[in-house]
């Protein structure tokens, strides 16, 4: 302890007289014979005599004299890793920042603000983009799509028995699972609650290796269904609601109707692209037994180490080859495998690449800034420095203190930066989901789950330390080159080099206000745009498990829900849907196409609603044509349907679409006639475009399980729910209610991607152009500073005040206009490279340009006037003086 | 009688410390000893408050370490003895004067010896 004490003294103090201070303590210890008392009393002795030390060493060395700055360097050299000079450079650091508390200020709040900013952009792209999926070798795992060219459908689900016969003997993958998203539905406290289940078949684990918590996951023992219903738990549901009891492990779980055994229970971290509290398996027998035109399964396979997705894709769509010849329904469709990795990010990798890229703007522009603010700092110093090196400082030594200064702020601002980063970063979570759809699929990616770890952190300081000593070292050349500088630094040519840097920064800053202004002009368009269902006011849920009853009585529980829920009070209207739009849910049926005598033309799958009375009205869906589906065609066998805009065009570009026939694969649905034409519906979301959708009444088959719309009068639609709720449980107690969303929650999610994005933006471009601003401000002031004398002789001489602000501002002038110039053509380049972000807006749009220009324009002449403005104060006298 | 002199006292420790190395210069051990029993026990210097005093009187210039010979049959490397330079015998004697000229005037004022008298 008393050796450890004794290192607190400076160096040159314990060198000098170490040995013999502890000499001393063992003296003192023989002669008190030692104990707690003596070791006590010494170490308080030992440290308040360190701090006494250091105190007057302080205080001496106030001004670094010549003898001192020798010994430094020679001590430096001879010692090596000691402190030797080093400490004496940092004292020097420390007072001759704490002497400029508004240039420490300035560039530790800069920096602090880039290094919060960039740590929450960076938290988000290595969460989504780089952090993926958490099991191993997952770069390995591919989605083998149906693929129907014919059809236009590049990406589709595929049928249970061409599962089963895809499967057979793959020779570029390693292993191929089925897979198929459910509900598992347990009774709650009296009533039914659905949990997200999905149905994987035996070789999903096997695909996506996983080590359970618990027990065991499926394997060949779950092959066929002759064995007992079991199930594989998640890690959340058995801590929330079996209160993390190992003994369920084994034991059977109420469950859609069946006791389901528990296998196993899934590690924590355990993340895949459908969340779900259960994993149901999907049995061998079963799937070879359903109908090959059922299409059904999402396909995920493992490819063998050295094999391509396109290996795969090709040996898939030779063995469907194979199929087809003895199922010749089949024809046109092959399949397609793309890393899985890709199809989960492909929807978000474009807007975030570009955060990261206006980020990485931000933080140059914040380093350029630093630079000119430093550069500026030391040509004002070039007194100060030059004394120095009269004194024999060496220019090696010199360049160290002005390092280690730079340092110093890139340290301070980066702890302060990384201390203000999780309430960014909270922030900014909260405004988007934690899962967001993926365009084509029911998929969802565990969005953004942005974590602020040490290798965020780590990057984001060791970058910025690395681009301010980078950025600081050219700016030093001036403080060294010569021993009478003081006279150097007061040339105008001086700053030449720092008016270079505020073009820089000025230009970049015009980028990222180009850049905001069009995302935020793209994003309003987004916002703006008609998805096609009124979604303000409007409640969505899932009501029934009605699949196993006869077709009457389904038609009979939904007729009777629709009665009572429309009678709520605050309920204007509600309709059945069998699929709530926005979830990235599809459901194809085949079409006829007939001709007068009923004769079928063509044939093509496309999507189909089946929907009930009053849907469209109570959806504010727009009939363009025709008519809507009237209570008439809700009896019997349907005989009329309504299509969207986008089939009308795609099918019946020369002639309207109502009174045509068609028919579809479903002998429910036969021989029927389009009687109008419903506004689209962009179902997967405001900038994807609508898919062509026939909509028919939903009595022919209607399904088990089926979304309903329902309209308040006025206000929050989830104000309503509880009625709702328990008019629908008034019809029958034992049917659960599910996903319930309002409207508007579903679109936005649709829309919180391009919507964060734009926050996101908007708040760096203002942070640009703050620091834009910072920079330009301070080369102004410093030209007005070093050219005080010369106003001052100008304004004894008579010029005008307004004459000489004028001057001083017009200096500037030339470097606005370059920088600015220049980042708004560099904006504009940039914004065409990435167009695919603006959604059919023009990189060249002149408002967002214009805008651009106004802001940096107005910011760089504000930033110019304000240090003018100071040249009517200069004191003649004063000014001569100095 | 002279004008007092307006320079800061020394202060009672370094004051003693001077004094006993124009006494005798001595090494640190020695002078921990020395402090204590010239001061009955009053002044118990430890490494830390010794060394920090030393160190700012050398600064000063009022001391200087010189090596001492290894003292012949002891262990050790030599030991390094601290004198006091010309420029701390002339505080000395200043200090003294200022001391004996406020002695002068305490005892003209009546101020000195019992305090009955």
């Amino acid at each position: 302890v008393l050796h450890l004490l004794l290192g607190l003294y400076p160096p040159r103090h314990r060198r000098a007289y170490g040995e013999e201070m502890w000499e001393v303590v063992r003296h003192r210890h023989a002669r008190a014979g030692g104990g707690a008392r003596f070791l006590a009393a010494t170490a308080w002795d030992l440290a308040r005599g360190a701090l006494g030390v250091w105190m007057t060493t302080t205080r001496r060395k106030g001004t670094m004299t010549r003898r001192e700055e020798r010994d430094g360097d020679r001590d430096g050299r001879r010692i090596g890793s000691s402190m030797g000079g080093w400490g004496l450079d940092l004292r020097f650091v420390a007072r001759s920042l704490a002497r400029s508390p508004g240039y420490t200020a300035t560039c530790v709040t800069v920096l602090a603000a880039a290094v919060a900013v960039t740590v929450t952009v960076l938290a988000f792209v290595r969460g989504t983009l780089l952090d993926q999926p958490t099991y191993p070798g997952s770069e390995r795992l591919v989605v083998a799509w149906g693929s129907n060219v014919v059809d236009g459908q590049l990406r589709d689900v595929i049928s249970g028995p061409n599962y089963i016969d895809l499967r057979r003997g793959t020779r570029s993958l390693e292993a191929l699972a089925a897979f198929h998203g459910g509900g598992a539905i347990l009774e709650v406290d009296g009533r039914p609650e659905v949990f997200d289940a999905q149905q994987v078949s035996v070789d999903f684990f096997r695909v996506v290796p996983v080590e359970p918590a618990l027990g065991r996951v499926f394997d060949d023992r779950d092959r066929t269904s002759s064995g007992p219903a079991v199930t594989v738990v998640s890690h959340g549901f058995w801590r929330d609601r079996l209160e993390a009891d190992p003994g369920w492990v084994g034991r059977a779980l109420w469950m859609n109707g069946e006791p389901h055994t528990i296998l196993g229970i899934l590690p924590e971290d355990f993340e895949f692209l459908y969340p779900a509290e259960f994993w149901l398996p999907l049995r061998d027998d079963e799937l070879a037994a359903d109908e090959r035109s059922r299409i059904h399964y999402h396909l995920f396979g493992r490819l063998r180490p050295g094999a391509t997705a396109a290996d795969a894709t090709r040996e898939l769509t030779a063995r469907l080859g194979e199929i087809e010849l003895e199922h010749p329904g089949l024809r046109g469709w092959s399949v397609l495998a793309e890393p899985m990795d890709e199809a989960a990010v492909l929807s978000v990798r474009g807007i975030l690449w570009a955060l990261a890229a206006a980020v990485g703007l931000v933080l140059l522009i914040t380093l350029v800034n630093l630079a000119t603010l430093f550069r500026i700092r030391t040509l004002g110093r070039h007194q100060e420095l030059s004394v120095r090196r009269a004194l024999g400082a060496s220019g090696a030594r010199v360049t160290r203190v002005l390092v280690l200064e730079a340092c110093g702020l890139g340290l301070a601002g980066s702890l302060a930066g990384l201390a203000l980063a999780p309430a960014l970063l909270a922030r900014v979570r909260g405004m988007v989901p934690l899962w967001i759809p993926i365009p084509d699929s029911a998929a969802q990616l565990p969005a953004l789950r942005a974590l602020l770890d040490p290798w965020v952190a780590g990057v984001t300081v060791a970058g910025t330390l690395v681009g301010t000593v980078l950025l600081v070292l050219p700016g030093l050349g001036g403080a060294l080159r010569s021993r009478d500088a003081a006279r150097a630094g007061r040339g105008v040519a001086a700053a030449r080099g720092t008016g270079g840097l505020v073009a820089v920064e000025l230009a970049l800053a015009t980028v990222l206000c180009l850049g905001a202004g069009l995302t935020t002009r793209s994003a309003a368009r987004l916002l703006a745009t008609d998805v096609g269902v009124r979604d303000e006011g409007l409640l969505t849920l899932y009501v029934g498990d009605v699949w196993e009853r006869p077709v009457g009585e389904q038609i009979e529980y939904f007729r009777e829900v629709v009665e009572r829920v429309r009678r709520v009070p605050g309920v204007a209207a509600a309709g059945v849907i069998d699929y709530v739009p926005f979830e990235g849910e599809d459901d194809y049926a085949r079409v006829y196409f007939l001709d007068r005598s009923f004769q079928p033309v063509e044939s093509l799958r496309e999507e189909w609603r089946r929907v009930g009375e009053g849907l469209f009205e109570t959806a504010g869906m727009r009939i363009v044509r025709g008519r809507s589906l009237e209570p008439v065609d809700f009896e019997g066998t349907p005989r009329a349907a309504v299509v969207n805009e986008a089939f009308a065009a795609k099918h019946y570009p020369d002639r309207p679409a109502v009174g045509e026939l068609m028919s579809t694969h479903d002998e429910a649905y036969r021989d029927f006639e389009i009687v109008g034409v419903v506004a689209d519906v962009r179902s997967n979301g405001p900038a994807e475009p609508a898919p062509p959708m026939l909509y028919v009444p939903y009595q022919g088959s209607p399904r088990g399980t089926t979304g309903l719309y329902v309209r308040v009068t006025s206000g929050d639609p989830i104000a309503v729910l509880d009625p709702v709720r328990e008019a629908i449980w008034s019809v029958d107690a034992s049917q659960p209610i599910t996903r319930i969303r309002p409207m508007s929650a579903l679109v936005g999610a649709r829309v919180a991607i391009p919507r964060a994005a734009r926050s996101l933006v908007a708040a760096l471009a203002t942070l640009a152009l703050a620091l834009a601003a910072v920079g330009v401000f301070g080369v102004v002031a410093y030209g007005v500073r070093t050219r005080r004398a010369e106003l001052a002789v100008r304004l004894a001489l008579g010029a005008s005040p307004e004459r000489i602000r004028r001057d001083a501002m017009m200096g500037a002038v030339p470097l606005i206009v370059l920088g600015v110039g220049s980042g708004l053509v560099g904006g504009i380049l940039a914004a065409r490279g990435a167009r695919a972000l603006l959604y059919g807006l023009d990189p060249l749009d002149p408002v967002a340009a214009g805008l651009a220009l106004a802001a940096m324009a107005g910011i760089a002449l504000l930033a110019t006037w304000l240090p003018a403005r100071r040249v009517a104060t200069i004191d003649a006298m004063e000014a001569m003086r100095d | 009688m002279a004008p007092l002199d307006n320079r800061p006292p020394l202060k009672p420790v370094p004051h003693l410390i001077l004094l006993l190395l124009a006494e005798r210069p001595t090494y640190g051990v020695e002078l921990v000893e020395r402090l204590e029993e010239r001061s009955a026990g009053s002044v118990r210097l430890n490494a830390g408050s010794l060394y920090r005093l030393i160190a700012r009187l050398v600064d000063d210039g009022l001391l200087e370490p010189s090596e001492e010979e290894p003292v012949a049959g002891a262990p050790g490397a030599p030991r390094k003895v601290y004198a006091v330079t010309a420029a701390g015998r002339s505080v000395l004697r200043a200090e003294a004067k200022r001391q004996s000229d406020l002695l002068e005037l305490a005892r003209s004022l009546d101020l000195v010896g019992d305090e009955a008298s």
